[in-house]
């Protein structure tokens, strides 16, 4: 399926899509800008800057998530959350995760003992300017178990999860390997989980290493084949984080202009993922491109067998009398 | 030795000698994973450096180019026992109780050790936003021991934080109790002057529970880290004085840091 379709069928406006921190699917997120998708909720332990281009781009006016880049530095983002335009609740890496769990398990909140003792639990801090209106956001309560206290997290159902994955087959089952921060669990939870890949194999190449299937085509709603997909954030065994585009192109997508300036020519200005690497190339040379590939291999070959053997004994032979 | 050093160079340093020589420690964002990089390296081999996002116990080649560049850096994937998820790392292995210590930086701290990584100002009408906690509450709340590692700047070491995203103790003895955490410590803190431990013998049951000057980078004497912390400071009857950095701990931790991701050359 190509983004243009996958983003066409499977976002709709006022969405919740989970974004990532890991696994960042650029190339989709661009696709849902370029199709003004509007009144999204951007959800993730930790959002980087894929957000704030929903954000800048007026496709995004929620988060839920514990770090925000955009927020990072003043600009527009935080100008948006002071004046209500973007709506936020702060959460942490381990809420989000857990939150993601929990709606991926079915079960309506799931606890964690991290929070305690912080101010985010002071009352005076329940209703905030630029919150979520009429959220219930946590509840402090003591084990019926053991009285041990806990924080008390709602599940996370995401209408939307976008990733980016290592590889998939014709029948949408999705391979991902590497420390993935909370993507695992994004989807499971997510109802419409929209997976970009480098490759496309044959089912032959998924089913002989079955452990690093991280979801089966029957609960992803859309595979796009994307090389390149998650650029310029990194991406495990293909290519590292492109750090000279983030400075020179990126580096004022916080502020109106900057942004204007970024989407005219990187998204508006492109058709697809691939006429995107195509204009990079053209503008910064083959190598520019080369020079961030993935290139140590000092480990072995990892050598994983899933072999058994092929006939079960249920019986032991008879022993010869003596 | 070298004395041509800056003071967060020295900083990231000592904050290395601070680590453990053996058990597991997490390292949050940012100068956290130079030093336990430089840590792993160097004085303790034995460690299991781990990070939220998912690496578990990464063994650095002895010859590597660089620290992980943020806690989400590929080079954390090359090289580690287990690669798995947040919910493997901030749940089973943090959660579970098998985090020995948290390495922590964060924009402000107080005189009972809570960070702040949210907001300057007031949490309802902020003078200035932050990116936010990432996961630096859930360590604080829940390792064995924190080292937090914190450029030593006035507007940094407030008497109280403006918002605490991440409990040190809290408001005194008995607080981390109260608030259904467990005792934590003897908690650490290294800045750009010198090593802070906290007045509590039992991880905040009892004592002041308060930050202790107790060492000071070389020609640095107490009253000047006073000028540059928010509230009167407790200093312990024999402060020590830090040694400088060795040329060998110099040399690794520059290799470290090739494109001073972590230390802008000249600051402090």
């Amino acid at each position: 399926m190509s983004e243009h379709e996958a983003v066409e069928r499977f976002v709709e406006d006022g969405d919740s899509v989970y974004v990532g921190y890991t696994s960042v699917a650029y190339g989709l997120t661009h696709e849902i800008i370029r199709q003004k998708r509007r009144n999204l909720e951007c959800l993730g332990g930790s959002v980087g800057p894929q957000a704030t281009l929903l954000f800048m781009a007026g496709c995004s006016n929620r988060v839920r998530s514990g770090y925000i880049a955009g927020a990072l530095r003043p600009g527009a983002v935080t100008e948006m959350m002071n004046d209500g335009r973007l709506q936020f609740e702060d959460y942490s890496n381990q809420a989000i995760a857990l939150m993601l769990m929990a709606g991926a398990l079915g079960i309506p909140f799931i606890p964690t003992r991290s929070f305690l003792g912080t101010d985010y639990l002071s009352p005076e801090y329940q209703e905030h300017p630029g919150g979520i209106p009429g959220y219930k956001k946590w509840e402090v309560m003591d084990s019926p178990f053991d009285g041990q206290k806990v924080v008390l997290l709602p599940a996370l159902k995401p209408d939307v999860a976008i990733l980016h994955a290592h590889r998939a087959d014709e029948d949408g089952n999705v391979q991902l390997w590497g420390h993935m921060g909370d993507a695992k669990w994004a989807f499971w939870a997510a109802k419409k989980p929209i997976v970009s890949v480098e490759e496309i194999v044959s089912r032959d190449v998924i089913r002989a290493d079955p452990g690093r299937t991280v979801v089966p085509g029957f609960r992803v709603a859309a595979v796009v084949h994307m090389p390149w997909g998650a650029h310029p954030s990194p991406f495990v065994g293909h290519y590292d984080a492109d750090y000279a585009f983030h400075a020179k192109e990126m580096s004022h997508i916080g502020q109106a202009e900057g942004y204007e300036a970024f989407a005219a020519e990187w998204i508006h200005g492109v058709e697809d993922r691939a006429d995107y690497i195509r204009k990079y190339v053209d503008t910064f040379g083959k190598d520019a491109l080369d020079a961030f590939r993935a290139d140590t291999g000092p480990w072995p070959e990892p050598d994983v067998s899933y072999a058994h053997a092929s006939h079960l004994r249920f019986r032991m032979p008879e022993k010869d009398a003596p | 030795m070298s004395d041509d050093y800056t003071l967060a160079e020295l900083m990231c340093v000592v904050a290395a000698r601070e680590m453990p020589q053996t058990g597991v420690v997490m390292l949050g964002m940012g100068l956290p994973v130079l030093a336990g990089t430089l840590a792993k390296l160097m004085h303790a081999p034995g460690i299991s450096l781990c990070t939220e996002v998912g690496a578990f116990d990464w063994a650095p080649a002895p010859d590597v180019t660089r620290a992980p560049v943020g806690i989400h850096d590929l080079i954390l994937n090359d090289g580690s026992a287990m690669v798995g998820d947040m919910v493997d790392a901030l749940g089973s292995l943090l959660m579970g109780g098998n985090v020995d210590v948290g390495v922590l930086g964060a924009a402000q701290m107080d005189r009972f050790g809570n960070l702040n990584a949210l907001c300057l100002g007031d949490y309802l009408n902020p003078e200035r936003r932050l990116g936010g906690t990432g996961g630096n509450t859930e360590i604080a709340c829940l390792a064995k021991r924190v080292l937090s590692i914190m450029p030593q700047e006035r507007r940094r070491f407030v008497p109280r934080v403006d918002f605490n995203t991440s409990p040190g103790y809290i408001d005194g003895p008995g607080a981390r109790r109260t608030a259904g955490l467990a005792p934590q410590g003897p908690n650490r803190v290294v800045s750009t002057f010198g090593v802070f431990g906290f007045d509590t013998p039992d991880g905040g049951e009892s004592g002041s529970c308060e930050m202790v000057l107790e060492a000071v980078f070389p020609n640095m004497a107490p009253d000047v880290v006073q000028i540059e912390t928010g509230w009167e400071l407790r200093v312990s009857d024999n402060v020590a004085e830090i040694a400088p950095p060795t040329d060998e701990e110099l040399a690794l931790l520059r290799r470290l840091d090739p494109h001073h991701f972590y230390l802008t050359p000249g600051r402090y």
